[in-house]
Order: C-alpha cells, then structure tokens, then sequence
C-alpha cells in the first residue's frame, strides 16, 4: 500500500494538473469573444450597363486589320507582271501606284486609330458614368427593400396599385420628409406606404457625397409592391 | 441576442446517461494519465538501471564478486535479480559432485527464464489498461453522443415548429460525450504503443543478456571440469 501510493502519488498528481489544464483551456476558450462582428451583406447589384458599351467599341477595330489585310494582296500580284512587260514605262506608274497605296494605307491606319481612340474614350467616359449609375441603383434597390420590408399591407390594397413618394434623406441616411407625389387613388394604400418609409427611418446610402447628391438628396419613390400580393 | 451557453451549463443540463458516461470517461482519462506518467518515469528508471548495471558487468569486475554483492539485497532491479537468480542456480548446481555442463547449463536458463518473465510482467503491468482505455472510449463516447441525439430528436418530434435552435443544445450535448471519448483515448492509444515499443526494446536487451552470462558460465563451467 504504502509503495503505491510512493509510486502513483506523482503520476496521480500530474495527471490533474494535465486535467485541470485541459478543464481551463475548454473553459477560456468556448466562449472567444462575445461582440459578434457581424457583416452586413453588401447588395451586389450587376446589369449589364457596362457590357453594352464594352460591346460597342469592340466593333470599330475589326475594320482595322481588314483595312490593312486588303492593300497586301494587290501588291503582291499586280506589279510583277507589267515589271516584266515594259520595265522603263512602269517605273514611274509602279512609283505612283506605290505612293497612292501608301496614302491610303496611311488614311486607313489614322482612320483605326482615331476610331479605336474614340471608341476607348467612349467606354471610359461610359464606365465613370456607369459606375456612379450602378452604385446608385445597387443602394437604391436596397431601400427599395427595407421600405418593402417595413411595409404592413392595408386590407384595400389590390395589385397592380402604385403610389410615387418623394423622399428626402439627409447624408446620414435618416429620412427627413416623405411626401406622396402621386397617389395611387387608394388613400389607405398611400398612407401606408408613407408609413413604410417613415418606419425604415434610416436607409444605406452611399458614402460618396456626390453620388449622395445627385441620387438621394431628393428622389423618388415608385411604390409598386405588385408581386408582394398574394 | 441570448447568452453563449457554456460547455459546464450544457453538461449540467445533459441527461443522465450522458453525465454518467461523461464522468466514466473523465475518469478514465484522469486514471490513464496516471499510468501514462507512472510508466513513463518507471521505464526511463528502468533503462538507466540497465545502462548502469551493463556497464559494471562488463567492466571486468568478477562475477562472484559481482554475485557475492548483489545476493541478500532485497531491491534488486530486474537486471540484477536475473544475474543473481542464474548464477545462484549455477552455484547451487556445480557444487554438487557429477554435475554435466548440460545440466548445469540448463538450471542456469531455467533461472533466468523465470526472472525474465516476471520482469517482462512487471514491465508491461498497466499496458493493457492503457490499451482498453485507448480503444473503448471512443465507443463510450459515442454511446452518449448517440443516445443524446436519440432524445433531441425525438423531443423535435414533439415540437410543432422545428427549428436549429431546439435540437441544437442537445446535439452539441450529446457530441461533448464524443470529444471526451476521443480526449481519453488518444494519449493512451499513442502511449500504449510508445511503451510497448519501449518494453520490447527492453526484453531484447534482457534476453541479449541473458544469453551472454549463460556463455560466461558455461565457458566457466567447462574450465571448472575439465580442470577437475
């Protein structure tokens, strides 16, 4: 008795603190951290605004290598023939022909350019537009959303019905005046959606002073929840 | 947003059986860290006990002197009461008139055999604990985590609205049984093999031994009757 204890007393003892280590790890670390960072999803809105000027531009250069594959192939087979015939004689009409064709080469090539040229600022000056637009709209379909989900649908409301709110934001989102711009004829279904956007209260808007002023400083609402119905 | 449950809170709610296994195999756990550590100083003593005693022997010292040292010591180590319980057999037997080199020999082994296999005992005494420990407690664990699950899915069935969250304490219950099982199981899964590597390297030396004093002694006693 008294050597198992002089043998297991030690071992016995290192194995709670190999317990009480274990117990203290589970312990500190099942609960990390209680502030949850939560990320809100960010409404990723594609169209295809920016496809459609991308298309655009890619048409004007197809000219350009057709414009330069055509002059080669007369150069090729026209000038051998009349340089065996007459050579004195062609000698001057070969260096004017040449020249004519390097002209037009030239015309050609200034003309590719300046189309590829316009063609590139088109796209630019497209894609700065779009980009503005497409921001726009992506926070725009977000309001769209929480004022739909803040909506309670009034007994009298029917498809089909649309009301146009003008809606103003102050930068930091929160709504300061709604107003119905256009009624849908069913003032119950008006007052609801005023109602709506007064609930959301506070709506994401886009950091961007100028996109924020140019968008949502003032805009306006087309309230159609036609496809909410059931 | 409610607070975190902690995993003392979800045991304390657990159901019975799962506290019970939890508390078998934290036991368990507990016992076979135990014999880990306590096997584990043993065997290193062991070792350097063998280190040891092969560089006396065979640093030239005479055997009977070597014997005459041992003999009446009552903690010998497993190496030492091998030597001293061949050479006693090899004493007690070529004392004796008309002795054969066979068997005298035969004494000799028979004498070590013995000790070797009560050193080879006393080597792997708690291995085959460890082994248990190491390949039932997954299978403990997993009962309870079975048997949790059971219940939170057939109090689910109770419910008119299922959701996550009331099935989800009780799964994550029923897994803790798991994680405990696997918490047991794999120290002494590792140990067990890293001892019983441990004492076979052991026993080969033991055996390795055992063999070179019975060619010493045999040498000896061939000299002793041929002198005679």
């Amino acid at each position: 008795m008294l050597i198992a204890v002089r043998y297991y007393s030690l071992p016995l003892l290192m194995a709670l603190i190999v317990h009480a280590f274990a117990l203290a790890a589970l312990y500190g670390g099942w609960n990390p951290s209680k502030d949850v960072r939560v990320i809100k999803p960010q409404i990723v809105h594609s169209t295809l605004l920016v496809l459609q000027p991308k298309a655009q531009p890619r048409r004007p250069p197809p000219p350009q290598p057709r414009a330069q594959e055509a002059p080669p192939t007369p150069e090729v087979t026209k000038p051998e023939p009349k340089a065996q015939e007459e050579p004195p004689k062609v000698d001057r009409e070969a260096e004017r022909r040449r020249k004519e064709r390097e002209a037009q080469q030239q015309r050609l090539a200034e003309l590719a350019r300046a189309s590829f040229d316009q063609a590139l600022a088109t796209e630019s000056s497209a894609l700065a537009l779009g980009n503005d637009e497409v921001v726009a709209r992506s926070y725009q379909l977000g309001i769209y959303q929480l004022v739909v989900a803040n909506w309670s649908r009034p007994p009298s409301a029917r498809n089909g019905m649309q009301a146009r709110l003008m809606v103003e934001l102050i930068p930091t989102g929160e709504v300061i005046g709604v107003t119905i711009v256009e009624s849908s004829g069913n003032s119950a279904f008006d007052r609801s959606a005023e109602t709506a956007v007064r609930k959301a209260r506070t709506f994401e808007v886009p950091i961007e002073s100028a996109v924020f002023e140019r968008y949502f400083r003032r805009f306006s609402l087309l309230f159609r929840p036609e496809d909410l119905l059931r | 947003m409610p607070e975190q449950l902690s995993v003392f809170d979800i045991v304390a709610n657990a159901s019975l059986l799962v506290q019970a296994v939890l508390v078998v195999l934290a036991l368990a756990s507990i016992v076979s860290w135990m014999m880990i550590f306590q096997r584990w100083f043993f065997l290193r003593r062991v070792v350097n006990e063998v280190d040891e005693f092969e560089d006396h022997f065979w640093s030239g010292i005479d055997l009977r002197q070597l014997y005459s040292e041992l003999d009446g010591h009552d903690d010998l180590t497993g190496i030492e009461t091998m030597f001293v319980s061949g050479f006693k057999e090899y004493v007690r037997l070529s004392e004796q008139s008309g002795a054969e080199i066979d068997s005298i020999m035969q004494g000799v082994q028979r004498g070590m055999r013995v000790a070797l296999t009560r050193e080879e005992e006393r080597l792997g005494t708690h291995l085959v604990f460890l082994a248990t420990v190491g390949s039932t407690s997954p299978y403990i664990g997993l009962f309870g985590t079975v048997w949790g699950i059971m219940n939170s899915f057939r109090s689910l069935a109770n419910m008119s609205q299922a959701t996550l969250a009331s099935v989800a304490p009780g799964i994550s219950e029923a897994l803790i049984a798991t994680a405990m099982g696997l918490f047991a199981a794999i120290p002494a899964v590792i140990s067990y093999n890293r001892f019983s590597a441990r004492v076979d390297v052991l026993m080969k030396r033991y055996e390795a031994f055992s063999d070179e004093v019975t060619s010493i002694l045999h040498r000896a006693a061939q000299a002793r009757i041929s002198k005679a």
